[in-house]
């Protein structure tokens, strides 16, 4: 019975299709606001369902003189990392599936895989455009990965836990984390459109110089399947920074709100800014978001102290 | 136009073209790059040449009139205008000042047109998808001033030989300036973005700076020029049709940056605003047309400048005596702007290519025209037929 109930987590609950869907729906969230405040009409609700569908049905072309097994393998495992991650964190609104002291490192460090996959995407392939994407891909990892984690890590010195399900624990019982440090949810949240590279964090893929950044080369189902991941990857994110600092997701009904609601702010910005080129955003992390997280930190650990 | 070819050396080149998402035509650009830094810019025009001045020689002068509207899709009343004002010279017929002043209404609702579309364009390379969305629907407004007045929404044809076509009507000027009131307002908010934005001057300012030396050196025309301090204008310079009568001020910005071409454009907007009204409230009257243009136009040559959106639009006419031209040589302004693009492309980062090259408005269409070749290893000049065919012959012949 154990054995059924694991492998339903992985495959359909809060792992794989719930996950899934779940991504194409805030996709189309996403992509509906932005249209909106763009004076656009926007995408039809199964939208992103049948580009994805569309996409796996198409000829997946290899390019020359790459390794076909990589070539193949980096995007399944990109989407298998996403997926992993969903089972550690309180998926719509419920106890996470699997849980264990210090998984909130191992769901970022999970997270991060899509990126890391992105990356050597590209840098496999001989195109151009995938090697500087890749380039910039990587060089925008190491820029807001660091101020990424150590905003997420703020509300776990405030539980005193590294463990997902006992932080929410802690922020469903008191006053939200938002209003305590109000700075480590700026870099969350900015930190979150870093890594699904949402404008302005976009010179990864920016079409206007590199056409399609790292993904370049990729066509048919590799695509399909990165751009699966990226939607599971902001699923996860918004859960997380919605139970970190928007006081837990006690219910589906908080989750859908919350995430949402957060969802709705992510889309604003995007549609507000100019994209950022890779220097800008580099110098934007590490001049500022690390500073302000590391500011938030002596604050916390001041009080803590006191 | 002529580019200079040299032997492949070992450089990570990024192409850009002539397939590519940062351009609407066929160009084709070679930034070599060190990391994200440009060290070396290569161009190569040509892909979208047609043989418009070629097919000039083969149409009689009123047909010559239509083809060369199709020379450039955003600027067409511009080139039909040059050719007429040149033809009319030629043949010493003088058009009634009310078709003048209704050519000068068409041509600054088409400057206004294009500088809105380049403003969007502008937008979207520097990454800013909701200003260029928003700039494209209030051009709207122009497209359908443009397509009440004339009928159509890109090829107006509002010229004939010695006149225009059409009168405007009250309703017309009705439509005209409640449509200028409601671009003058957004033109504000989009100045307002252009110069306060702060993460859009970041893509802006100080980037691409070109000084006022170098821009009269390589003969930089249009707002790209004005952007950087040089007072030319061929609207003042030497006033065509109706600028005589109804006079614009230049606008002129000193920093050469991306920045100033954006507020030297916005700033034209509200002087074409201006001069539209102006025209609309003191429309001389008289005929529309000249009461008899000849078929035949005796023999001489003509040169006739205007300026487009883009800068100084330049013809050549000539003429032998019969019912067609015996030459009729453009020059569009995107040609004399490239050689800045390449200048300026080095030392820059990659991120700024595309908003360097959209920084002169460029239209590849307009400026392609028969390219001469200039190999490094000699070979100079044209290339007859004959060698034509045995390059063809001999390069698939070692291709196998």
């Amino acid at each position: 019975m154990d054995s059924v109930v694991n492998v339903a987590a992985l495959l359909v609950f809060p792992g794989g299709l719930f996950v899934i869907a779940a991504g194409l729906f805030y996709e189309w969230i996403d992509r509906k606001i932005i249209a909106r405040l763009q004076n656009r009409l926007g995408p039809r609700w199964f939208q992103p369902f049948a580009d994805t569908v569309k996409l796996l049905a198409k000829e997946e072309i290899v390019p020359e003189r790459v390794n076909p097994i990589l070539f193949v393998a980096l995007p399944l495992t990109a989407l298998a990392g996403a997926l992993t991650a969903a089972l550690y964190v309180p998926m719509a609104g419920l106890k996470p599936a699997f849980s264990f002291p210090g998984d909130l490192i191992v769901t970022v460090y999970m997270l991060s895989l899509l990126t890391l996959c992105t990356g050597l995407a590209g840098a496999t392939t001989r195109d151009r455009f995938s090697l500087v994407g890749a380039t910039r891909t990587l060089t925008q990892l190491f820029a807001y990965e660091a101020p990424f984690l150590l905003a997420l890590l703020g509300p776990a010195i405030a539980a005193g836990s590294w463990q997902i399900s006992e932080i929410t624990a802690y922020t469903e019982t008191h006053v939200w984390i938002l209003v305590t440090q109000p700075i480590g949810f700026i870099v969350a949240l900015i930190g979150l459109m870093g890594k699904l590279e949402l404008p302005p964090f976009d010179s990864p893929e920016a079409e206007t110089e590199i056409v399609a950044g790292a993904l370049t080369e990729y066509s048919g189902r590799g695509l399909a399947i990165f751009h699966l991941g990226k939607g599971v990857e902001l699923v996860i994110g918004l859960t997380l920074i919605t139970s970190f600092y928007l006081g837990g997701l006690s219910n589906p009904l908080a989750f859908v709100l919350k995430t949402v609601g957060l969802l709705v702010v992510l889309a604003a910005l995007q549609s507000l800014m100019t994209r950022l080129r890779i220097d800008q955003t580099v110098g934007l992390w590490w001049r500022y978001g690390a500073l302000l997280v590391l500011v938030q930190w002596l604050i916390l650990f001041v009080i803590q102290i006191v | 136009m002529t580019a200079v070819i040299s032997p492949k050396k070992e450089k990570f080149i990024i192409p850009i073209g002539p397939q590519h998402p940062a351009l609407k035509e066929p160009g084709h650009f070679e930034f070599a790059v060190d990391g994200e830094i440009v060290t070396e810019a290569t161009v190569r025009l040509g892909y979208v040449h047609r043989g418009i001045e070629k097919g000039a020689e083969a149409r009689n002068w009123t047909q010559n009139l239509y083809l060369v509207e199709r020379i450039c899709g955003i600027c067409s009343h511009i080139h039909a205008l040059t050719y007429a004002l040149g033809v009319e010279v030629l043949a010493e017929v003088e058009v009634p000042p009310r078709a003048q002043a209704i050519r000068v209404l068409v041509a600054e609702l088409e400057r206004i047109h294009s500088h809105l579309l380049w403003f969007g364009v502008a937008a979207h390379e520097a990454g800013f998808d909701t200003l260029f969305m928003y700039s494209w629907r209030d051009r709207e407004t122009i497209m359908d001033i443009l397509e009440a007045l004339t009928g159509n929404r890109v090829n107006y044809s509002a010229n004939v030989l010695g006149g225009v076509k059409f009168d405007i009507s009250d309703e017309q000027r009705k439509v005209i300036l409640d449509g200028l009131d409601f671009l003058e307002k957004r033109t504000h908010h989009y100045l307002d973005v252009a110069t306060s934005d702060g993460m859009f001057l970041q893509r802006t300012r100080g980037i691409g700076i070109t000084r006022l030396q170098d821009a009269q050196r390589l003969g930089i025309v249009g707002p790209t020029a004005r952007a950087s301090g040089v007072m030319r204008d061929v609207r003042v310079d030497a006033p065509y049709a109706a600028y005589d009568m109804f006079p614009i001020n230049i606008v002129v910005e000193t920093a050469g940056d991306l920045e100033a071409r954006f507020v030297v454009r916005l700033k034209e907007l509200f002087e074409s605003f201006r001069l539209v009204r102006e025209i609309l409230d003191n429309l001389p009257p008289g005929d529309l047309q000249a009461k008899r243009f000849p078929r035949r136009i005796k023999p001489g040559e003509v040169i006739s400048r205007v300026e487009a959106p883009r800068g100084e639009v330049f013809y050549y006419i000539r003429s032998n005596g019969s019912d067609m031209p015996e030459r009729v040589k453009v020059r569009t302004p995107t040609l004399c702007n490239m050689a800045s693009v390449l200048s300026l492309a080095v030392g820059h980062h990659l991120a700024d290519m595309p908003m360097l090259l959209v920084g002169i408005d460029p239209c590849f269409s307009c400026n392609d025209r028969g390219v001469s070749i200039c190999s490094s290893q000699g070979e100079h000049g044209r290339w007859t037929w004959e060698r034509l065919r045995q390059f063809g012959i001999d390069y698939y012949a070692n291709k196998v």
